[in-house]
């Protein structure tokens, strides 16, 4: 009964915000043109996913509240030495360097969000029998005459500004998120299965 | 005895997890909101229309504060309920052993005992062990008479008995007595 109670699973909302996430990222990367209505909307999801997560972190469960993991260069390198010398600690929330690296991917999909909500202004209104192809992969507001006005104040050079900024965001965002796969595999080597049990489906 | 109840363990976390679901509805839809709100805000002059805006973002945002509090609630009571119930198990469970023990029956006896506790037939009981169904008979026969009771359902309300006078709180309660 007490092991139980050590393996314990992450809560359904730290779980769905976190594929969410991941969802809308792959979904932005892969799927949808750069700028599409898709694409905004998909950031918009972005954002209320976050915020209710950085909420979650202050009114959440124990494990899921920033208290339970708070971001601390010294602890983490006391756990690389941990790592060094085979140790192994439990943890009841992430452990100190996973926690360095949910608040570098926060901050980091936060620069996103805002950089992207400053190029497209608000969602973008859909006309009805605008196509999906167009939803998808055409430039949002292009075959809209009254955002005209709006779409150009966002031009110039503070667009220019946040493009670039969004754009060097995401890169970061790429390479920070194959390094929490990476941590998250050599965790699961050192310390087994149950790291990565803690955010699929199920369990408690 | 690691038995747990499925069914209801797993109800309930269906449950937690639907309200999680909406409780990330509710999220990303009120984020929809208030950011058409705030560029309305921003680039519109004031009027009732922007007010009842500006009231129902919040409204929106109270509610998904409140959900996610109202969340947080049902998963430390489930988490509480899972380890009281853990508890009691462990402490039934210990409660058998010991009277057991003190009545002096033997390990097939216990066993015997505790299947017909379950609430396992003689045959069943049989079956499961593997043997004849005269031997379960004579088994149950000297359970009785060293419990003192003359029947099944003497056996079962002796334990009854102790879940009903008290609440089994710590590991230790079946021990007195």
């Amino acid at each position: 009964m007490t092991e139980q109670t050590k393996t314990r699973r992450w809560d359904p909302l730290v779980k769905i915000t976190h594929w969410g996430i991941a969802a809308v990222v792959l979904w932005n990367a892969l799927i949808v043109g750069e700028g599409s209505a898709a694409h905004i909307y998909a950031g918009y999801v972005l954002a209320g996913l976050l915020a209710l997560r950085l909420l979650w972190g202050v009114i959440g469960t124990r494990a899921a509240r920033f208290s339970a993991f708070p971001p601390s260069p010294g602890r983490a390198l006391a756990h690389i030495r941990a790592i060094r010398a085979g140790e192994r600690e439990a943890h009841v929330s992430h452990n100190p360097l996973g926690a360095l690296m949910a608040y570098a991917i926060w901050g980091t999909v936060g620069v996103i969000v805002a950089s992207g909500i400053a190029m497209a202004g608000a969602p973008p209104a859909i006309e009805p029998g605008t196509s999906a192809a167009q939803l998808m992969y055409g430039e949002a507001g292009e075959h809209e005459g009254g955002e005209g006005e709006e779409s150009e104040e966002g031009g110039g050079e503070a667009g220019e500004v946040f493009e670039e900024v969004h754009e060097v965001a995401v890169n970061l965002l790429y390479v920070l998120i194959l390094l929490h796969i990476g941590g998250v595999a050599f965790e699961t080597a050192r310390s087994g299965r149950r790291t990565i049990l803690a955010m699929l489906p199920g369990g408690k | 005895m690691s038995t747990h109840p499925p069914s209801d363990t797993n109800r309930g976390d269906l449950r937690i997890s639907l309200v999680a679901a909406v409780v990330v509805l509710q999220a990303v839809g009120a984020t929809f909101f208030i950011a058409d709100a705030a560029i309305d805000l921003s680039a519109g002059e004031w009027g009732f229309h922007i007010l009842t805006e500006v009231v129902i973002a919040l409204a929106l945002l109270t509610g998904v504060v409140l959900g996610a509090w109202q969340m947080r609630q049902m998963i430390e009571q489930a988490r509480r309920d899972a380890v009281t119930l853990g508890l009691a198990q462990g402490a039934f469970a210990e409660i058998i052993a010991a009277r057991f023990g003190r009545w002096g029956l033997t390990a097939a006896e216990s066993e015997v005992a505790l299947f017909a506790l379950k609430g396992c037939e003689t045959a069943e009981i049989a079956a499961l062990r593997g043997v004849a169904e005269g031997t379960v008979r004579a088994q149950l026969t000297a359970i009785y008479t060293k419990a003192g009771v003359s029947s099944r359902h003497g056996l079962a309300s002796l334990f009854l008995d102790d879940l009903i006078a008290g609440p089994v709180a710590g590991t230790g309660a079946g021990l007195k007595d």
